[in-house]
């Protein structure tokens, strides 16, 4: 039994909406609902990894920024360093060349009143010693009485000129 | 020789309670049945085309899947214009798939179910349904009662007719094609069979008796005829069907 050529069947036709509409339902859950999942899926990988890499570049510059700046910062703080160094030693070498200079000028200044005090020793020495040695010669050489009141004189006026002498 | 084209076999006659007062007795065609193995085979491909999917080293299997659900989603995006009509998608599909694999089951030897004008009616009103409920979710229901008065009102009636023809031309295109297929392919058979005969029942004596009850020339010959009326018109239609579809709902949607 057939069917006309061009048949009008009210069960075939709601069939047929019936199974289309089925069609569609089972295209969607097992062909494209799994594929797209498994594209998003990749996306959602693929966006991951782009965020990761950026985020570790992001990293890296920060660190060789760091770097860089605590390289400079070592940099300025080694000039300081050598800086402080130099300044300290030169200002320490000019304390001991002036407490070398000012221990010099002491010394020599000792030195000089030291000379000094001898010299007016030596004077006093020589004087007394010449006084009675000029006496002695005075007395011998004229030897005569003088009074008292001129022998000073006498010695004084040596005394005097030897001074001046000296 | 008589040469005799009918419609889809019925199979059986079942008597359905309460919707038999209605619709009558339920013929279950070969329509129907061919329909449910097209379905079968559709499903069935895309379970194996979608088994074990993986997100990196896909498998050929999988590398198709994703070419058909790009090749697809494009066909809709690039007919409507961006993302807004992606639940087209799986009617696209669906109604694609059907149709292809319903034009070509015949190269098995199955009768297409889309040689049966009620196939392409029930997809064409499933169409119209979509088109009319766009129509009105654009433009309001008094915007669309208002639309068939257009441009005067004197074309009204002509309106009419071409809102509700559009599902009946879809539909005859698309059975109009793979009926003449079936119409051609019946006669070339029947037209080989005669010659088939004719040719060697020239040889004389039992020899040829016995070559000329076989249609030979039936074999390999309709396969060409086969290439235009199954193979092309096959795919052809399938698409003009759904491209209509896209072109449809879209205007619907953005008039």
């Amino acid at each position: 039994m057939t069917q006309g050529l061009v048949a009008i069947n009210s069960w075939t036709f709601l069939a047929q909406m019936l199974n289309l509409l089925i069609q569609i339902v089972l295209i969607r859950k097992f062909l494209l609902k799994p594929i797209k999942e498994v594209i998003a899926k990749r996306k959602a990988i693929s966006d991951e990894e782009l965020a990761v890499a950026r985020k570790s570049r992001a990293e890296a510059e920060a660190m060789k920024a760091e770097y860089e700046s605590s390289i400079a910062n070592a940099k300025a703080e080694a000039n300081d360093i050598i800086q402080t160094a130099q300044k300290a030693a030169d200002t320490r070498g000019e304390e001991i060349v002036a407490a070398a200079e000012k221990h010099a000028a002491s010394i020599k200044a000792k030195a000089e009143s030291d000379i000094e005090q001898e010299r007016k020793k030596a004077v006093n020495e020589l004087k007394n010693e010449i006084g009675g040695i000029a006496v002695d010669l005075a007395g011998k050489v004229i030897e005569r009485e003088i009074s008292e009141k001129d022998h000073q004189a006498l010695i004084n006026e040596f005394i005097e000129n030897v001074g001046e002498a000296s | 020789m008589d040469v005799d084209i009918t419609g889809a076999k019925i199979l059986a006659e079942i008597n359905v309670p309460f919707l038999s007062k209605y619709l009558g007795v339920w013929q279950l065609t070969e329509t129907l049945v061919v329909s449910w193995i097209v379905m079968a085979i559709i499903t069935i491909t895309c379970i194996i085309l979608t088994r074990n999917l993986k997100v990196e080293n896909v498998s050929k299997r999988q590398a198709v899947a994703e070419w058909l659900v790009e090749l697809v989603t494009n066909l809709v995006r690039d007919n409507t214009g961006g993302t807004k009509m992606d639940w087209l998608i799986p009617l696209v599909a669906a109604l694609f798939s059907t149709s292809v694999i319903s034009n070509l089951i015949s190269l098995l030897g199955f009768r297409s179910p889309t040689a049966d004008l009620m196939t392409e009616l029930a997809w064409a009103i499933i169409v119209f349904i979509l088109i009319t409920a766009n129509k009105i979710k654009s433009m309001g229901i008094l915007g669309y009662l208002k639309d068939f008065t257009t441009p005067i009102f004197l074309m009204t009636p002509f309106n009419i007719l071409g809102e509700v023809f559009t599902p009946i031309s879809m539909a005859c295109r698309h059975f109009g094609n793979i009926l003449s297929g079936v119409v051609i392919n019946a006669l070339i058979y029947a037209a080989l069979a005669v010659a088939s005969s004719a040719l060697f029942g020239l040889i004389p004596g039992a020899v040829g008796k016995v070559l000329a009850s076989i249609p030979i020339l039936d074999v390999g010959i309709p396969a060409i005829a086969g290439v235009y009326f199954d193979w092309f018109s096959g795919v052809m239609q399938a698409f003009i069907f759904t491209m209509l579809t896209i072109m449809f709902i879209s205007q619907a949607a953005e008039s």
